[in-house]
């Protein structure tokens, strides 16, 4: 059974998302400690939280978990937790973890919070495997990462194109919240699963 | 393409799901976990519970409904109903609502919307707004549609949006367990006047109704209840007539 560590901010529901990894065949534990955290074998990094907020909490681990990301630890990073592997966010004050390239940017849609199911353009890598193109996700956000490009393997349309999801190596990372997505978001939690679990 | 979301609504009472007519007249129509499951299969965006008891003693009742609802539900849920507090709503949230849906707290205590936004994001943050005709424009009415507050409903609308809000779940008194429809200009005049979301809700009859408050009435989502538990239609086959129409849906 594949062991997931869920870095917990302290804010929002994490109960779905830990269920539905569960449902996958992982087995959860939730931690805010540090040391705990970066001994992860996977990580899970939720979606709920500002990012200054999330920035200010990893500040004091920010470059050792970065070295672990970058030596190939397995991570599933959600909205919020997808943002903070980006370098900055015109939402907040802060550093993310620069896992990705570029900033992350304000919605450019007159009606914001984006709340809802839309569809999500892609080519089937990584987190979308089997999934149909324009299958639809859940997604309630503001904020997302512009850059459409590599790493980016899938976008989405709200006032313009945004990256819906982005992979390096072993980390994956999706703005639309799985958990949320009903059976849908149930395949891509499994894809992540199996994925990690295959080595 | 954003798709309009459909939200199924659950009126809770000590655990137990009931619907209020004019928020009078319950009658019990079963276990909220199992109803908010089958609105999920049945093709539902959200749901809502609408906590109706929220005496204090009683507030327990609803966190442990949020906690075996995200065990079993894989959709966002909203809870409302009862919430007073920052304490309330941090609460609600750690024990698995997505959302908090506040009316009276957020009339009473405005700073609320923002402290809350602030700290666990606006997107999380739903202000109920009940409202009523009346000689001089619409009003926003408090404790369960008891109480004029004296507010106009839509500068209170666009208040709570500057506040912090990331969605308003408008309500017509007016409209609410007549099943004759949404109050289209109510919902297109609050539509107009935020750049938030607005979930219709009120008076839902029919899948024409909710075609037309998403259509002419401009909300993004449509709030039902009684047509949905009473079986009149189920949440697939209203979307399959909104695909009909030409609107985006899931």
């Amino acid at each position: 059974m594949l062991p997931l560590t869920l870095l917990d901010y302290g804010v929002g529901n994490i109960h779905s998302l830990k269920k539905s990894f569960e449902q996958a065949g992982a087995q959860v534990t939730v931690e805010t400690e540090p040391s705990r955290i970066l001994a992860a074998k996977a990580l899970l990094l939720p979606g709920v939280g500002a990012f200054g907020k999330v920035a200010a909490q990893i500040a004091p681990f920010r470059s050792e978990l970065k070295a672990r990301l970058e030596q190939g630890l397995p991570a599933f990073a959600v909205c919020i937790g997808m943002q903070i592997l980006y370098e900055s966010s015109e939402e907040g004050e802060g550093e993310g973890l620069g896992l990705f390239p570029g900033r992350v940017r304000r919605l450019r849609h007159a009606r914001l919070p984006h709340i809802g199911w839309n569809s999500v353009e892609h080519e089937g890598r990584g987190p979308l495997a089997g999934v149909p193109s324009n299958a639809y996700l859940y997604f309630v956000h503001s904020y997302a990462p512009s850059e459409c490009s590599d790493p980016c393997v899938a976008t989405t349309d709200y006032g313009g194109r945004f990256a819906a999801a982005s992979v390096r190596g072993k980390v994956w990372a999706v703005q639309f919240h799985p958990e949320k997505s009903s059976a849908t978001g149930a395949r891509i939690v499994r894809n992540f699963v199996d994925f990690v679990s295959r080595g | 393409m954003l798709t309009k979301r459909i939200i199924p609504c659950l009126d809770v009472k000590s655990g137990r799901v009931v619907k209020g007519v004019k928020f009078q007249n319950l009658a019990d129509v079963g276990d909220p976990v199992e109803l908010a499951v089958r609105y999920e299969q049945e093709g539902a965006d959200e749901v809502v519970f609408l906590d109706i008891t929220a005496t204090i003693e009683e507030r327990r009742t609803i966190l442990d409904v949020a906690r075996r609802t995200a065990e079993r539900l894989f959709i966002p849920l909203t809870i409302g109903g009862g919430i007073r507090t920052y304490g309330d709503v941090k609460e609600t949230l750690r024990a698995g609502a997505d959302k908090v849906s506040m009316n009276t707290a957020a009339v009473d205590n405005p700073a609320l919307i923002t402290e809350t936004a602030r700290d666990f994001g606006s997107q999380c943050v739903v202000v109920a707004i009940d409202t009523r005709r009346e000689a001089r424009g619409h009003k926003v009415y408090t404790r369960a549609g008891s109480k004029p507050s004296g507010l106009d409903t839509i500068e209170w609308a666009k208040r709570v949006a500057d506040l912090g809000a990331g969605e308003i779940l408008l309500t017509s008194i007016d409209a609410d367990g007549t099943t004759d429809g949404y109050d289209l200009e109510v919902t297109s005049s609050v539509a107009d006047a935020v750049r938030i979301p607005v979930i219709a809700s009120g008076g839902c009859g029919s899948a024409a109704h909710i075609e037309e408050v998403l259509t002419r009435g401009r909300a993004d989502a449509a709030l039902a209840a009684s047509i949905f538990h009473y079986g009149t239609m189920t949440v697939g086959a209203v979307k399959d007539a909104l695909r009909r129409k030409g609107l985006p849906v899931r």
